[in-house]
C-alpha cells in the first residue's frame, strides 16, 4: 500500500476493500513471492466517472494495471420507487414506473401494467396489443443504439463517432414516440386496457419509413467497428460470462443470449402478441464482450422486423377498454402477481400485491441490470483496467433500474 | 558581435518559438474540434468568430480565468514545475526545423539524434505531473505515459537510423536535400515511414495510443488534478506537438519544404514558396493525425507494450539491415531501397490484420462458455 494515498476515513466499501487486501496479504495470495507485501491500489471508480454511465461506485483493487478486486456501491439514484407504490393509486405510480429504467421506460410501463392487468383481470384491447409492441420494439431499438453507442464510447475516442450516429437515429425514434406520447423520455404512455392516445394520423407511414431506413443504419454501426483490429483484440475472448454464471447469478437479457442461452421472455413467457408474430432469439457462441455487442446489434434487426409486422397486422378499433377515458381507479382483489417481461437488458419484472384497496400493497421490481451488477466482483477481477471498463460497457447497466 | 548581442537573439528565437508553439496549438484545438464535428455528423463550436475560429482563444481566456487551484497533498514545487517543462520538447524542437529554403534555425550536424533527445522532456513533464498530483488516476496515467515512451522511443530511433542511412547523414537538411525533385523518402521507404508514423503517433499519446490520457478508464489521466491555465499548458503542448511531429515527418519524408516555384519570392536570401509547402504539407499529415484518431479503438496497455516489443522492434531491426544492404550493394540504392521497402510494406499490412484476426479467433475458442 501507498501510505501517500491511505484515504483519510475510509467508509465502508473502502474498509472491506482494504480487509481483503490485509487479508490476502497475510495469506500470501495474490503475490509471485509468498510473504512479500502487496503493491495494491485501491482506486475509487465513480460515482462520477466517465464509463461508469451514471452513478455507480466501483472500489477497484489495482494491482498496476490488474484489477485484483471490484467492490460495486449502488444507491446514489435511490428515489423509493417501491414505496412510493404504497402512497399512490395504480394509476397515479404509471408515470414513477417510467423513471426506474428510463433508457427503456416504454418496456417499464408495460412490465407494471401487465402486473397490474393480470392481477385486476383486465384484458387490453387488440389495436393497444400491437401498439404496445410497436413503441416496446421502437425504445428496445433506441435502447441497444444508447448501450452499444457507449460501449464502444468506453473503448475508444472512436465511439465519441459511434455514439453520435446512434444517438442520431436514436432522436429519429424519439420523435415518433413523442408523436404518440408526447413525451421523448419519460411517457406515461400505457394505461390499464390500453394505452394512452391513438396512433396520430400518418404515423404508420413514418414510422414504416424509419423502419425501411433501419437496417441500413445499423450496418453502418457495424462497418465502423465490426472489422476494425483493435477493436477485435479489445473485445474477443473478453469477459466471459459461462453458462454456469448465467444460472448461479440469474443473468437475462441480450447478456445471458450472448452466452448461447436462448432465453427470451418473448418466447419462453409469451405475453401480448408475441406468439403471433414472426422474430429470431439472438444468440451468440462465446459469451465475451464481442457477442453481446453482437446480440443487440442483431437484435435491434429483429426488433425493426417485429415493428414492421406489427404495422402490417395493425388492426382498427378502440385503443382503450370501455368509454374513452382509462379506468382511473381500479381495485384488484385481494393477492399478488408476478409478470416478468422482455426488457432491452433482460427479465423486467414486476411484483404487486394487492389487498383490495385502490392503493398497491406492495411493489416490487426485479431488475435485470441489479442481477447483472452481481457478475461485476466475478468478472472484472483479473483484467486490466481497461478491459474491466469495456467489460462493464458490455453488460450494459441502467443505475436508475439498479437503485429504483 | 558583442555578448550581449546574443542573448537578446536568444531571447527573441526562444519567444517566436513560444508563439509558433501557441498559435500551432491554438490552430490545431480548431481544426481538430471542426474535422472531428465534421467526420461525426454534427456541427462543432462554430459561434466564436468566423466558423468558431476564436474558439481556442476564448477557451484560453476562460482558462486563465480559473482558480489557480492545487491539491493540498501535492508537491507544491515539482507540481508547478511540470507544465512549464511540458513545453520545453515542442520549443526546442524547433532549433533544427528546415522551415525553408535558407531559413534553418539552427543546422545542427546531430539534429536527429537531437530530435529524439529533446521529445523526451515532455514525458517527463507528464511524469513529474502525474507523480506529484498525488492522485491514483494522474500516477497510473504518468507511468503509462514513461512505459509508452520508453517502448517507443526505440522504433522510432530504428526508423530515423534508416533515414540517416539514406542521406549518409544526421542533419536534418542534408534530408531535404536529398529529397529535391520528388524523389521523397516516402515513396523510397515506405515501411521506415510507417514505423516513424506509429511511433511518433505513440510519442504524442493520441490516437489509438492515447493511453496516458484514456478519459474512459483514467478520468483525464495525468492531468486529472490539473486545471485552469496549468491544465491549458499540458493540452496546448499535446496539440503544438501535432504540428510539430507533423513538421518533423514532412522534412524526413515528405519531402521537406520542396514543391514548385521554390524561387519564385526570395526575401533576404529566405523562399516564401518553399515555406506555404511546407505548412500545407503539414496541416495534410496533421487531418491525418486527427482522422486516425477517429477512426480507430485505443489499444489496450498489455497489446500496446506487445505491439512496440514484439512487432516494431523485429521489424525496425530487419528494416535497417535491408535499407543498409540495398544501399550498399545495389548501385541504383534508391531503386533497391524502394524495392526492398515497398514488398515488405505490402506484406506486414497485407498479412498483420488476417493473422491478428486469426489468431484472436483462436485464442476465443479456447475459452470455454460451457464449464463443466
Amino acid at each position: 500500500m501507498f501510505d501517500q494515498f491511505a484515504t483519510a476515513e475510509p467508509d465502508e466499501a473502502m474498509q472491506l476493500a482494504l480487509r481483503r487486501v490485509a487479508e490476502q496479504t497475510e495469506a500470501g495470495r495474490g503475490s509471485d513471492l509468498e510473504g512479500l507485501e502487496l503493491n495494491e491500489v485501491i482506486v475509487n471508480m465513480g460515482p462520477q466517472h466517465p464509463s461508469t454511465h451514471g452513478v455507480l461506485r466501483l472500489v477497484v483493487t489495482l494491482d498496476g494495471e490488474l484489477v485484483r478486486d471490484v467492490i460495486p456501491v449502488i444507491g446514489y439514484l435511490h428515489r423509493c420507487k417501491e414505496k412510493l407504490a404504497e402512497k399512490r393509486t395504480y394509476f397515479q405510480y404509471i408515470p414513477i414506473v417510467d423513471r426506474t429504467e428510463y433508457v427503456a421506460s416504454m418496456n417499464c410501463e408495460w412490465a407494471y401494467v401487465l402486473a397490474v392487468e393480470k392481477l385486476a383481470g383486465i384484458v387490453p384491447t387488440r389495436r393497444a396489443e400491437f401498439i404496445r409492441v410497436i413503441t416496446g420494439e421502437l425504445m428496445r431499438i433506441a435502447s441497444h443504439q444508447v448501450a452499444v453507442g457507449t460501449f464502444v464510447a468506453d473503448l475508444s475516442p472512436l465511439g465519441t463517432a459511434m455514439v453520435f450516429y446512434c444517438f442520431n437515429d436514436r432522436e429519429r425514434i424519439l420523435d415518433l414516440l413523442e408523436e404518440v406520447s408526447g413525451a421523448r423520455m419519460m411517457f406515461n404512455y400505457f394505461r390499464f386496457g390500453g394505452v394512452r392516445y391513438d396512433l396520430p394520423d400518418g404515423w404508420v407511414e413514418k414510422c414504416r419509413a424509419l423502419m425501411k431506413e433501419m437496417p441500413k443504419l445499423i450496418d453502418q454501426y457495424e462497418s465502423l467497428v465490426n472489422d476494425n483490429a483493435i477493436f477485435l483484440q479489445r473485445t474477443m475472448g473478453k469477459g466471459v460470462i459461462t453458462q454456469q454464471d448465467v444460472v448461479d447469478y440469474g443473468i437475462t437479457g441480450p447478456n445471458a443470449r450472448a452466452s448461447g442461452i436462448a432465453l427470451d421472455l418473448r418466447r419462453a413467457r409469451p405475453y401480448s402478441v408475441y406468439p403471433e408474430l414472426d422474430f429470431e432469439v439472438c444468440t451468440g457462441e462465446h459469451g465475451d464482450v464481442y457477442d453481446r455487442y453482437q446480440v443487440r446489434i442483431d437484435e435491434m434487426r429483429q426488433s425493426v422486423r417485429l415493428v414492421e409486422q406489427a404495422l402490417d397486422m395493425l388492426p382498427r378499433g378502440p385503443v382503450q377498454i370501455g368509454s374513452l377515458r382509462p379506468p382511473y381507479v381500479i381495485q384488484p382483489p385481494p393477492g399478488s402477481c408476478y409478470v416478468g417481461q422482455e426488457n432491452p437488458r433482460g427479465e423486467y419484472g414486476v411484483y404487486v400485491v394487492s389487498d383490495g384497496s385502490r392503493y398497491p400493497y406492495r411493489l416490487k421490481y426485479r431488475d435485470p441490470c441489479f442481477c447483472n451488477l452481481q457478475l461485476f466482483g466475478k468478472l472484472l477481477p483479473g483484467n486490466k483496467i481497461a478491459d474491466a471498463v469495456a467489460i462493464s460497457g458490455s453488460i450494459d447497466l441502467v443505475l436508475g433500474g439498479i437503485d429504483r | 558581435m558583442a555578448w550581449y548581442w546574443e542573448i537578446v537573439r536568444a531571447i527573441v528565437v526562444i519567444v517566436v518559438a513560444y508563439m509558433v508553439v501557441f498559435v500551432a496549438a491554438l490552430v490545431n484545438i480548431v481544426f481538430e474540434r471542426r474535422a472531428l464535428a465534421f467526420m461525426q455528423d454534427r456541427h462543432g463550436p462554430n459561434r466564436t468568430g468566423w466558423h468558431g475560429v476564436l474558439q481556442s482563444i476564448a477557451d484560453a481566456f476562460k482558462m486563465m480565468g480559473k482558480e489557480d487551484f492545487r491539491p493540498a497533498l501535492a508537491d507544491p514545487v515539482i507540481f508547478t514545475l511540470a507544465p512549464i517543462l511540458v513545453m520545453i520538447g515542442a520549443v526546442a524542437i524547433q532549433l533544427v526545423m528546415p522551415y525553408t529554403k535558407g531559413f534553418t534555425p539552427r543546422d545542427l550536424n546531430v539534429g536527429l539524434i537531437y530530435i529524439v533527445a529533446v521529445t523526451g522532456f515532455t514525458t517527463i513533464a507528464i511524469l513529474i505531473g502525474g507523480w506529484s498530483s498525488r492522485n491514483k488516476y494522474s500516477l497510473v496515467g504518468a507511468l503509462r505515459s514513461a512505459a509508452q515512451m520508453i517502448s517507443y522511443e526505440i522504433p522510432m530511433l530504428l526508423a530515423l537510423v534508416a533515414v540517416a542511412l539514406c542521406a549518409g547523414s544526421l542533419s536534418l537538411n542534408a534530408v531535404v536535400d536529398l529529397q529535391s525533385g520528388y524523389r521523397w523518402l516516402v515513396f523510397i521507404a515506405p515501411f521506415t515511414f510507417l514505423i516513424y508514423a506509429i511511433a511518433a503517433i505513440s510519442e504524442l499519446n493520441r490516437g489509438p495510443f492515447d493511453l496516458p490520457e484514456a478519459e474512459s478508464e483514467l478520468v483525464a489521466g495525468y492531468g486529472s488534478e490539473y486545471s485552469g491555465m496549468r491544465f491549458g499548458m499540458f493540452f496546448l503542448n499535446e496539440y503544438a506537438g501535432m504540428t510539430i511531429m507533423s513538421m518533423i515527418a514532412v522534412a524526413l519524408f515528405f519531402g521537406g519544404w520542396h514543391g514548385p516555384f521554390e524561387d519564385l519570392i526570395v526575401i533576404g536570401g529566405v523562399a516564401i514558396v518553399p515555406f506555404v509547402w511546407f505548412m500545407v504539407k503539414t496541416y495534410i499529415l496533421v487531418f491525418c493525425l486527427v482522422w486516425i484518431r477517429l477512426s480507430l479503438p485505443r489499444l489496450q496497455v498489455d497489446q500496446l507494450m506487445g505491439f512496440a516489443w514484439k512487432i516494431l522492434v523485429p521489424v525496425g531491426v530487419l528494416n535497417i539491415a535491408g535499407v543498409a544492404a540495398a544501399i550498399l550493394w545495389v548501385p541504383q540504392w534508391r531503386v533497391g531501397v524502394a524495392v526492398f521497402s515497398w514488398v515488405v510494406t505490402i506484406a506486414f499490412v497485407g498479412l498483420f490484420d488476417p493473422v491478428l484476426k486469426w489468431r484472436l479467433r483462436r485464442e476465443r475458442r479456447r475459452v470455454p462458455v460451457v464449464s463443466s
